[in-house]
């Protein structure tokens, strides 16, 4: 009976992972991020690799939240075995976090943009007020009024009303 | 002598690295004498200058214009695209290393992107509590720390995402192009259409004088 279980979990779960999976790469494709990416940089050549980025860059982030505990557990004996080099475990500590920070940062912005404002409401708002130059300020307010709000989110602690 | 046919398809968009573009550079001709196909292949259409604009785009009719002009004899069926985009590329921006940072910026961002987006959406479908209440229901105890529920979840991502993809390690499963790279040649297209509507709304598109 046990094993029955189990194997209905396995595949309950495994079923899960397939569709979420399925689901938010619809919704990132069907955004064309990085073929935006790709097109700015004029490196459509080099798509399979981003990609492949995108694969390996699920798994990282599926690993961390699915097994958090299990990965802080991991880090901590890490640590506690490499306790000599606490300066380096720092600063490559500290290397991570700007790197995911700063780039995670980019794609939602990216994310964040390509959704909502840019590819719908900015074009039909400007045409009906006669909107003709200076999309690029536009633009600009938009990504100051990002940085504010994000930086303010985070100073004032909003996460917390929840 | 009586009028010979001229098939001339072109494509869409044309890059090019030198500074004058000729037929030959922008798509293919096909008629019965090889002669006359010599000869138009060779005709110029457009001058980049140094420094000037980079691209230009031009109309099938002014190309016409500039066949008739090189053989008088002849009668052009078009059965490619209508506006040509040329572009101009520098080769040297082609390589070298800021093509490198560029590539691992993009790739940096896929990466780490992607990462925050799959935990974010975890948490914000509160992925752990949903396990550990299913683990409860089905197995009527406490889950581990590493329980099959999690694992089986964690394949399927993994499976899931290497089958939309369509590849792992640059070995492709199927032979069809990845989604992305179908949204790439979807995008470029809008880009290219967008820029020679841009070019016919402003008049800077090469047309033909009589219009």
């Amino acid at each position: 009976m046990r094993i029955l279980k189990l194997v209905f979990l396995t595949i309950f779960a495994g079923s899960y992972g397939l569709l979420s999976a399925a689901g938010i790469f619809t919704v990132l494709v069907a955004v064309a991020l990085v073929p935006r990416f790709a097109g700015r940089t004029h490196t459509a050549n080099k798509v399979l690799l981003y990609e492949e980025m995108l694969i390996f860059g699920t798994m990282l982030g599926c690993v961390f939240s699915v097994f958090g505990e299990k990965c802080y557990s991991l880090t901590t004996q890490l640590h506690l075995m490499l306790s000599e080099y606490d300066g380096v475990w720092r600063l490559s500590g500290d290397i991570f976090q700007i790197l995911f920070g700063f780039f995670s940062g980019m794609f939602v912005g990216c994310l964040a943009l390509a959704i909502a404002e840019m590819l719908d409401s900015i074009p039909i708002f400007a045409r009906r007020i006669s909107f003709r130059h200076g999309i690029g300020v536009v633009v600009l307010s938009m990504a100051a009024g990002k940085f504010c709000g994000s930086i303010a989110y985070f100073f004032t602690k909003l996460y917390e009303l929840e | 002598m009586s009028e010979i046919t001229v098939y001339l398809k072109c494509e869409r968009n044309v890059e090019t690295d030198r500074e004058d573009v000729y037929i030959r550079d922008i798509g293919s001709l096909r008629c019965k004498d090889n002669k006359t196909v010599e000869q138009l292949r060779a005709v110029k259409l457009h001058h980049f200058e140094p420094g000037g604009a980079g691209r230009c785009v031009i109309s099938v009719l002014k190309i016409i214009e500039l066949m008739e002009k090189k053989c008088p004899d002849i009668r052009v069926e078009v059965v490619g695209e209508k506006d040509i985009l040329i572009e101009r590329v520098n080769v040297s921006e082609r390589k070298g290393i800021k093509q490198v940072l560029k590539i691992i910026m993009v790739s940096l961002v896929s990466f780490f992107g992607t990462a925050f987006t799959i935990m974010a959406y975890h948490v914000d479908v509160g992925i752990n509590s949903v396990f550990t209440e299913v683990y409860r229901i089905v197995m009527n105890e406490e889950p581990g720390e590493m329980n099959l529920l999690a694992l089986s979840y964690s394949a399927g991502v993994a499976v899931g995402i290497i089958t939309f993809f369509n590849h792992v390690g640059g070995r492709r499963i199927t032979k069809d192009p990845t989604p992305i790279e179908v949204a790439m040649r979807k995008y470029e297209q809008d880009v290219d259409v967008t820029l020679i509507e841009t070019a016919d709304r402003e008049n800077l598109e090469e047309d033909t004088a009589e219009k």
